[in-house]
């Protein structure tokens, strides 16, 4: 399991930018991060590599910042392999809330992060077919 | 950090003999000034004396406070005719300060005080202070602004008249009022409401509540609710009041309610107050609304008749719990000045924070409405703050909380409102009078 922040951003220039760059000064690496917007306001989702910190140093420059468990998933960069992902979860009966994808990371492989309600189900459904899941230190 | 319940409240009256006087004593007082007055601004003020030529009244047909009705209203336009001392009673030597407020559009309304109306002015507002539970051993943190506006001097001069120590802070530099009031261990502190929440929400951020000794917040200047009078008090452990006044009468100390919070006490010994319909210009009965009048009773500088206040609220002649006898108005809705009519409908922002704070914590009080004119239809939008209790990772719920806003809003305000979502600290934090409203319909 691993960690998200979701800040709460306005739909407006430079609202993404303001994150961003309080994350830059306070030496924060950004491992994912996705948007999701509705005319006027957004939710701005991100995998860091200290989320605790980031949460502290962002709310202190007024952001409102929730932090969520969600489950990072490794992937094999090959043809096929997010959709057998997703058919484990579908057999497993899970529901898929959102799910997004690592910035490229280097050498290693792919990484999928996705939000769900039940989140020992999943996390025991894809353990059971030997899918490698990502854990805070991976980051 | 002192709290006090009701339950242990020890009523201090700082004039018993005139605060809780009978209503016969005190129409005889009443009359026996307002004659006086009458007779001097007919005697001194050019305007004055033609206002009444012109109704047909002479000094001689006011023979006590039931002939009040026969005198002619002051409106804000006659003291901006008049600007800046068209009004004096008195020779100009004898003023020794001016006041004076800005309103939103011209000129400044200005008005002039003599050494004994500055004393009566310092004597209301230490009457206040003592409602408020002080004594001359508080310390009083001024942090209304200093200058031609009456709340700093105002305060200022009724801690004097207590006998209590004030602090000077004036308006602004929260780091520094928050500094200030843990290091002089203020018990008391005095501003508008708008800037007494922000204070209080800044002295919490910083964790500092517990090391404050405040125990009492005087606030006005602006129409506040219930719902944040006690927002206020239940983040800082304190009694909160509230003060009323207006510079053209005098300024902060008008009026104030008690600890039973049942209406604010007016001086009436020397600001006779009137509650008429607006339309009609009759006496309105006990309990119902309309536009608050003053007449000075005692001004030596600049006394005024019938000055029609705009801000509306009822009367109450009966006796307080707290065994005060002088009249209580109710609690502002607003003044006919912020009412906006949105769609037909009477809107005030009091009312939306009202709403607000009724969601049990859901929204924060910072708000600001904006009403605009699309396709000759007024819009009214209401931006409201996001904080971290509200704020969900997911759009769904965020949406389910903008229209649940959006319904309790409509059901305060009688007309539809958009919401709009905004990051926290957004809405300007006011340091004065806090901007509730921007119309901008523009109906020439």
């Amino acid at each position: 399991m691993i960690k998200q922040l979701s800040v709460f951003v306005e739909n407006r220039p430079g609202s993404l930018m303001r994150v961003t760059s309080a994350l830059t000064e306070a030496h924060i690496n950004i491992r994912a991060v996705a948007s999701f917007d509705t005319p006027e306001f957004g939710i701005l989702r991100l995998v860091v590599d200290k989320p605790a910190e980031a949460k502290e140093y962002l709310t202190g420059k007024g952001f409102v910042v929730r932090i969520h468990e969600v489950i990072g998933v490794e992937l094999k960069d090959e043809k096929g392999n997010l959709n057998r992902m997703l058919s484990i979860l579908a057999d497993g009966e899970i529901n898929v809330n959102y799910i997004y994808s690592f910035v490229i990371r280097e050498e290693k492989a792919p990484v999928m992060v996705f939000n769900t309600d039940d989140y020992d189900k999943a996390a025991r459904v894809l353990k059971e077919a030997g899918v490698k899941m990502v854990e805070e230190a991976d980051l | 950090m002192a709290a006090v319940k009701l339950e242990n409240w020890v009523e201090r009256i700082r004039d018993p003999k005139i605060e809780c006087m009978s209503s016969d004593e005190m129409a005889a007082l009443q009359s026996r000034r307002l004659v006086d007055v009458v007779n001097r601004v007919y005697n001194n003020v050019d305007f004055y004396h033609k206002k009444m030529k012109d109704l047909g009244v002479e000094p001689g047909d006011i023979k006590g406070i039931e002939d009040i009705g026969k005198l002619p209203f002051t409106t804000k336009e006659d003291l901006r005719d008049n600007y800046p001392f068209g009004l004096l009673a008195i020779p100009k030597k004898d003023v020794v300060r001016v006041q004076g407020t800005s309103g939103t559009t011209g000129k400044l309304t200005l008005a002039s005080y003599s050494q004994k109306d500055v004393d009566v002015w310092g004597e209301c507002v230490a009457r206040c202070l003592t409602m408020a539970g002080l004594t001359d051993e508080d310390i009083i943190h001024v942090c209304y602004g200093y200058g031609l506006f009456t709340g700093g001097m105002g305060l200022d001069y009724g801690a004097k008249a207590l006998g209590a120590t004030a602090i000077p802070m004036s308006a602004g530099n929260t780091k520094r009022q928050m500094m200030c009031m843990e290091d002089f261990g203020s018990t008391a502190f005095a501003c508008t409401p708008s800037y007494a929440l922000h204070l209080a929400e800044s002295l919490e951020e910083a964790g500092v509540v517990d090391r404050l000794k405040l125990k009492a917040g005087i606030h006005g200047a602006e129409p506040w609710t219930v719902e944040m009078r006690k927002k206020i008090e239940s983040i800082l452990n304190i009694n909160c009041f509230d003060i009323y006044g207006l510079c053209e009468i005098s300024g902060p100390g008008v009026a104030q309610d008690c600890i039973h919070h049942a209406g604010l006490h007016i001086n009436v010994d020397y600001f006779y107050p009137e509650v008429l319909n607006p339309s009609t210009y009759e006496a309105c009965a006990d309990g119902e609304t309309g536009e608050l009048v003053f007449t000075t009773l005692a001004k030596e500088a600049m006394p005024l008749l019938r000055y029609r206040t705009k801000d509306l609220t009822s009367i109450d002649h009966s006796t307080c719990a707290c065994g005060r006898t002088t009249p209580r108005i109710s609690k502002f809705t607003g003044r006919t000045d912020d009412m906006k009519v949105i769609r037909g409908v009477n809107v005030f922002p009091t009312q939306v924070e009202t709403a607000l704070l009724g969601m049990g914590g859901a929204v924060a009080p910072h708000y600001l409405m904006i009403v605009d004119r699309e396709d000759n239809l007024d819009v009214l939008t209401v931006m409201v703050e996001v904080d971290e209790s509200m704020f969900s990772d997911e759009i769904r719920k965020l949406d389910a909380l903008k229209n649940k806003i959006g319904a309790v809003l409509k059901q305060a305000l009688g007309v539809s409102a958009r919401v709009k979502l905004v990051e926290p600290k957004t809405i300007q934090r006011s340091e004065g009078k806090a901007v509730r409203v921007i119309d901008n319909r523009n109906l020439q």
